[in-house]
């Protein structure tokens, strides 16, 4: 068996810049806008992640930094599988659960339970599972006088609990976090990185982004820090952070 | 990898509860809920009622009945059509954030779309009835049959219009205006025999929507199946279902990066 949990060969991924187009593309290419607008106009693509390998061994935690529009997110969704490599080869070799934007597919016309349940088996999970494991998902949330009404009526720090304890309670294999430990208010947010770093503990393989260096120090053994799409420094968590600390220091 | 049964246990999970979405998300929050499935074909069919039989006068027996027997699995098709352009675009934070297949989204709609459509029968059942007919043996032949070939039909079409939809917004407005030519071009709020003999085989060859409305009016009206129709709708629409998979195909390739 493949020891690497994740294997990313030489990856590229271009996209096609927003104002590559005047008129009709302007209407449907809204994602990377951040990062578009910083690179020259005449430019016909530009590069999310340039020719970036990394591998990831079974029960590791990566931390991935990095400023805003570094490709970390972008990597993320390459693991997961929703975004494609225009160059390179991926290898997963588990389901990957994601803890990305939370809540992202809650819809806010159907209940709490039917969430759950939408989201579950989108995850991976089937039917029965979720139906087996929803009183457990209710309870670690929280909200069980309000899970049989509209999600649109939660407060956001529900919506989040909610969708966090969906994720949880996935039997995730590999994990990816994109910024998600600071949910719900402070008890919630002790619990949730408590039950996080019980899942790491417990030997499944997770990369971690976040801008938050404490975290990233505590939770990975390993970092990689990224800049426009390319590795800038990869190793021993401390030594990357420190790394990183001083150079964000000094450019402000 | 986990065993292939589980796998398909899963996907089929995934399908019906996308499905089921779009049943509760289609009338949350209205009164009449589903019966709006019904009402919208039916008061349709008494404007066209107003206007073809008494206003000019087109003499057809049993109008109603001949308009909903054909109106009823059109607006499975339209409604399914409609739903399915925007089901891409629509669902962006799913399709973004999870990994799981994307034509399941437009799969949904064309089901639910279906699920409604189940619903009329019964209606037109009625219909049979109170006109003196009766619901003959066939039917349980003709409907599951026309079932399969108009389902091939809307997934072939609605695979097509909503990854399109994804890189041109436009295309959901140039859909709205087809569906309504094709509404008009397929003999729906008239007979085939109604279109002059010289033209009728450019309309029941060239689409298969022609032959298809035809027989389940037929069906529904004189318990009867032409099996030549049939044979002409179910090649149309695997003809539909394939330059449907083909443009799919080569459009989600960059999907990523559009939506």
């Amino acid at each position: 068996m493949n020891e690497f949990a994740i294997d990313l060969d030489h990856i590229w991924k271009k996209y096609p810049l927003q104002k590559d187009r005047p008129g009709f593309k302007e209407f449907f290419v809204n994602i990377h806008k951040s990062i578009s607008k910083k690179k020259d106009k005449e430019n016909r693509h530009f590069y999310g992640l340039k020719d970036l390998t990394l591998k990831i061994k079974r029960g590791e935690c990566v931390g991935i930094i990095g400023k805003n529009g570094a490709g970390k997110s972008t990597l993320l969704s390459i693991i997961l599988g929703t975004i494609f490599p225009s160059k390179g080869k991926v290898k997963v070799m588990d389901r990957v659960t994601p803890l990305l934007e939370l809540g992202a597919g809650f819809h806010p016309d159907l209940t709490g339970r039917e969430n759950v349940i939408l989201n579950g088996i989108l995850l991976g999970l089937t039917k029965l599972e979720v139906l087996k494991k929803i009183p457990s998902i209710i309870d670690f949330s929280g909200i069980c006088e309000f899970i049989d009404i509209p999600v649109r009526t939660y407060s956001s720090g529900m919506y989040l609990r909610l969708a966090f304890s969906v994720a949880m309670h996935t039997d995730p294999k590999i994990l990816i976090i994109d910024e998600v430990l600071s949910v719900g208010d402070e008890g919630f947010q002790k619990k949730s990185k408590e039950a996080i770093i019980k899942l790491i503990r417990g030997g499944i393989t997770t990369v971690f982004v976040s801008h938050n260096l404490q975290d990233i120090e505590e939770i990975c053994n390993r970092t990689i820090w990224l800049d426009h799409g390319k590795v800038m420094a990869e190793g021993e968590t401390k030594v990357v952070v420190d790394k990183y600390r001083k150079e964000t220091m000094c450019t402000g | 990898m986990k065993l292939s049964h589980q796998n398909l246990r899963r996907e089929m999970d995934i399908l019906w509860i996308l499905t089921k979405k779009e049943i509760i998300l289609q009338y949350k929050r209205t009164s009449l809920g589903i019966l709006w499935s019904l009402l919208n074909p039916l008061l349709l069919a008494l404007v066209y009622y107003v206007a073809f039989n008494i206003i000019l006068g087109v003499k057809i027996t049993n109008f109603p009945l001949f308009l909903l027997s054909a109106l009823f699995p059109w607006t499975w098709f339209s409604s399914s059509v409609n739903a399915a352009t925007v089901s891409l675009v629509s669902n962006r934070s799913l399709v973004k954030k999870f990994l799981f297949p994307k034509h399941y989204l437009l799969m949904a709609s064309v089901i639910s779309q279906g699920i409604h459509f189940l619903f009329s029968i019964p209606i037109i059942i009625l219909l049979v009835y109170l006109y003196g007919k009766t619901v003959g043996v066939i039917w349980f032949i003709g409907v599951p049959l026309l079932l399969i070939i108009q389902f091939i039909i809307t997934i072939g079409a609605s695979l097509a219009v909503s990854i399109i939809n994804v890189y041109f917004m436009d295309f959901q407005f140039i859909v709205a205006f087809i569906l309504n030519m094709l509404f008009w071009i397929t003999p729906i709020i008239y007979r085939l025999d109604s279109i002059p003999e010289t033209y009728r085989f450019l309309f029941l060859y060239m689409n298969p929507l022609t032959p298809l409305m035809s027989s389940w009016r037929e069906l529904f009206i004189s318990n009867t199946i032409y099996w030549s129709w049939l044979a002409i709708a179910f090649l149309g629409s695997l003809v539909i279902l394939f330059i449907g998979l083909l443009i799919f195909r080569r459009l989600s390739r960059r999907l990523d990066e559009v939506i």
